[in-house]
């Protein structure tokens, strides 16, 4: 019943998000009629262009078409290229959700890591380095980690290619970058989770019952840390595809990330509205799953929505 | 003795004619891997506008007539032209026999349907007012074509050496619809064998090609990567054998490599500061101040990194060379810049001035604008740059005189012919024309030199047209963008045209 209402409720945000793209990119300024024409046409020419393009019609019914074309893809074409959106969208996409979900496994599996062992070496040197490590890991913009990056391991070191998306190990680089965000907050998460926990009297009795230091830490320790992370990684993933504009750009992945950028450069308004649609929905779902996995994982959260 | 002189004149004769016949019919081979920076949407050369486009489209179709690397006409599927009595119609004659790459006939009935296809207005090919003054395209025989100006054209050749008028198989595009945009059907030396939007793209030889440059490689790999950073370290790395538009600040760095360095061919494109002709604009001395307080050189190579010449005419080098005339360089003369403006009842503060330029268009373009800035308010002109994005800059610059609130826009003009160039900037009320500039004496020689068909006379129109350009000084006259590519040692006998277009007609790779 829970899952049910949260859909329902999704709808009426989508279509409040279909509305502001639809006005907003028309409010980007540069006319894409003139783009396309060049620098040496005619205002008659620029015009030509802008009718077949359909510029000249009426907002509502560019609107009209707009969500004619979530309904039926094959009418919602690029002004550029002339090709269905869906099918520019649909071979994009793997390699955008490739960088995201991979770069979210990769973060929060060495986030968990790093947050153990600084959880347990506190104090020492190894918490004090991997402090400085995950500091460090949330300042660094993407872009310029990107970039050094590609000069450590392709260019210096020649273990892995620069750019491009043709093998999986193209896919490395670009999921280690986008990793190290999620990987510097889940490490910090599950410190300060463990910390609060770790001299509680219900691990005590754990470690009573005979359960090894590791089995006490995973099992009942790092659960503390669940609920939180769940949210932390709902956050990350949707970032993820935010950013997956910047990361995209830097390792040259053909990726729907990059095709908005290019868009937007060219004013393919179709383009922008739909890719931005698209994102704006998978926010929406990620949102859902983390709210579900959230009831689940939490009791408390079960009851208090139930008693709702 | 005479026997042995007689073997070795036989063996050295069968070893000339082995060899000749190696080279002539040799194999294409080798994989030439290429990083490109722009993305290609389009191959469709009626709607591509990017010169990686344009090089898939020189090698991919084929023209009646091309260019070669110095940007001279020549032929590919003609085989003799002429023009009627009255200069208004100009007849080619054809290859008889030629195929496109899926077998369709390429006769002079299908290069007229390629042709009527771009000036039809349902098309609304990008380029349809670069060919307006062609009314219809006619096939009177298999190998006859003709072309029906209102006017008659003296430029008409040059509009046909282009990759906008190669040829497109029509009846190929009405079966694929948009899917031709990306693997377009040509007669050219090679096919687009794959094409991965925003990734990759790879050609390999036609194996029907009748043509007169056959590929010379096994494959051609386009790898597209936006990032300037990101595609240098491909041509590091050996990645790749090529990269285009390499970065000022990246040239020494690839230089400096064992396997590589770059290549600097000349580029078309003319960058210059238009003025809106109107106000103080209008006053010579003032744009003549305004052209005298601009160091170029020492811009072109502060800012630019060497990748500039100073400008000596409008048009920019390869833009019809043979009609092309040059003047002496403008001087940097901040002094003398002053004293034009105190002549013309400015002194310093009086006057203000907005430019706008684009960000990411011309190479340094944001900083170019910063510096010309300084520049102009180093005269004491109140000059504000804005930069803008792509968008709001190409409405701006593409706005009529009197709608228009800046004063002058940077552009870079790279187009195919002087009567195109120089009769959409200069003509008196083109629509084109957004300074507003006009000379009753240029709009006269505009006109004589479009319908004349005698080289020798547009030679002479021409030059006066360029001389009364440079003297009128309607631009901040900047300079010509050179080209900086990375090459690997391996390849051999790469060019680039003037207008970017990579040509592999010579290539090979070691």
């Amino acid at each position: 019943m829970f899952v049910f209402k949260r859909m329902i409720a999704a709808i009426p945000t989508l279509v409040i998000v279909s509305l502001l793209v639809f006005w907003f990119v028309d409010l980007i300024p540069g006319d894409p009629a003139r783009i396309q024409a060049g620098p040496m046409a005619t205002p008659e020419e620029v015009e030509v262009i802008r009718e077949r393009m359909g510029l000249n019609l009426p907002a509502l019914t560019r609107y009209a078409h707009f969500l004619e074309g979530i309904v039926n893809p094959e009418v919602a074409v690029s002004l550029r290229t002339g090709r269905p959106i869906s099918i520019e969208i649909s071979e994009r996409l793997p390699n955008t959700l490739i960088i995201a979900i991979g770069g979210l496994v990769v973060g929060v599996l060495l986030g968990t890591i790093a947050g153990l062992a600084s959880a347990l070496c506190q104090g020492t040197w190894t918490d004090t380095l991997i402090t400085a490590i995950t500091l460090a890991g949330i300042s660094m913009p993407i872009y310029w980690l990107g970039l050094l990056c590609i000069w450590l391991f392709a260019v210096h070191l020649g273990w892995l290619p620069a750019a491009g998306a043709q093998t999986w190990a193209h896919f490395i680089l670009p999921i280690l970058a986008v990793a190290t965000r999620p990987a510097a907050m889940f490490s910090r998460l599950v410190t300060a989770s463990l910390l609060e926990v770790i001299g509680k009297d219900y691990l005590d009795t754990a470690r009573s019952k005979g359960l090894s230091e590791v089995q006490v830490l995973l099992r009942h320790a790092l659960r503390n840390s669940l609920v939180a992370s769940v949210s932390v990684a709902g956050v990350q993933f949707g970032a993820m595809l935010g950013g997956s504009v910047v990361t995209e750009t830097v390792f040259g992945i053909p990726g729907v990330g990059r095709m908005l950028v290019d868009a937007v450069t060219r004013a393919d308004y179709p383009v922008i509205q739909y890719a931005i649609l698209m994102f704006a929905f998978f926010f929406v779902m990620i949102n859902l799953l983390t709210d579900i996995a959230t009831q689940w994982l939490d009791p408390r959260t079960r009851q208090s929505a139930g008693a709702a | 003795m005479r026997r042995s002189i007689l073997l070795n004149t036989l063996t050295a004769s069968l070893t000339v004619f082995l060899s000749t016949t190696a080279i002539l019919h040799a194999a294409p081979s080798g994989v030439l891997k290429i990083a490109v920076g722009a993305d290609p949407e389009t191959f469709d050369p009626h709607f591509n506008d990017l010169p990686t486009g344009n090089t898939v489209d020189l090698h991919v179709l084929e023209g009646l007539f091309r260019l070669d690397a110095e940007n001279n006409v020549i032929k590919e599927l003609a085989t003799d032209y002429s023009y009627s009595d009255d200069g208004k119609v100009f007849t080619v004659k054809i290859e008889k026999g030629r195929k496109f790459s899926n077998g369709d006939l390429l006769d002079a009935q299908a290069v007229a349907a390629s042709f009527n296809r771009l000036l039809d207005p349902k098309v609304a090919s990008i380029y349809r007012g670069l060919y307006s003054s062609i009314q219809r395209v006619t096939a009177p025989d298999e190998e006859t074509v003709q072309f029906h100006t209102a006017e008659p054209n003296g430029h008409i050749l040059l509009l046909l050496a282009s990759t906008t008028a190669t040829i497109v198989n029509v009846s190929a595009i009405e079966k694929m619809g948009s899917e031709y945009s990306r693997k377009p059907v040509g007669s050219g030396p090679y096919m687009v064998e794959s094409f991965v939007g925003g990734e990759r793209y790879r050609l390999v030889p036609n194996p029907n090609y009748q043509g007169r440059f056959p590929a010379k490689l096994e494959a051609i790999e386009f790898v597209v990567v936006p990032e300037d950073g990101s595609r240098m370290a491909l041509i590091e790395t050996g990645e790749v054998d090529i990269v285009e538009r390499v970065p000022p600040e990246s040239i020494a760095a690839i230089d400096a490599l064992d396997q590589a360095s770059v290549m600097k061919p000349p580029s078309m494109f003319s960058i210059n500061m238009e003025i809106v002709l109107r106000g103080a604009m209008e006053n010579p001395k003032v744009r003549e101040a305004l052209n005298l307080a601009v160091d170029r050189k020492g811009m072109v190579e502060g800012i630019l990194g060497g990748l500039g010449t100073p400008s000596v005419t409008m048009p920019g080098p390869g833009t019809q060379n043979e009609l092309r005339v040059t003047f002496d360089p403008i001087p940097y003369d901040p002094q003398r810049a002053k004293a034009l403006l105190k002549e013309a009842g400015y002194g310093p503060g009086d006057l203000s001035l907005t430019m706008v330029c684009p960000n990411g268009r011309y190479i340094k373009d944001a900083m170019v604008c910063q510096a010309l800035q300084g520049s102009f308010q180093a005269i004491g002109i109140n000059a504000t740059a804005k930069v803008v994005d792509r968008g709001t800059w190409s409405e701006i610059i593409g706005r009529k005189p009197d709608q228009r609130e800046d004063n002058m826009g940077m552009v870079g003009r790279a187009t195919a012919g002087m009567d195109f160039t120089l009769y959409r900037l200069f003509k008196t009320g083109v629509g084109a024309n957004t300074t507003g500039y006009s000379s009753p004496r240029v709009d006269k020689l505009l006109a004589e030199g479009r319908a004349t068909t005698d080289v020798k006379k547009q030679k002479e129109i021409y030059a006066e047209i360029q001389k009364q350009i440079w003297e009128d000084r309607p631009f901040v006259f900047l300079w010509y963008q050179t080209q900086a590519v990375g090459v690997s040692d391996r390849v051999k006998g790469f060019q680039v045209q003037p207008n970017e277009t990579m040509q592999f007609d010579k290539i090979s790779l070691q």
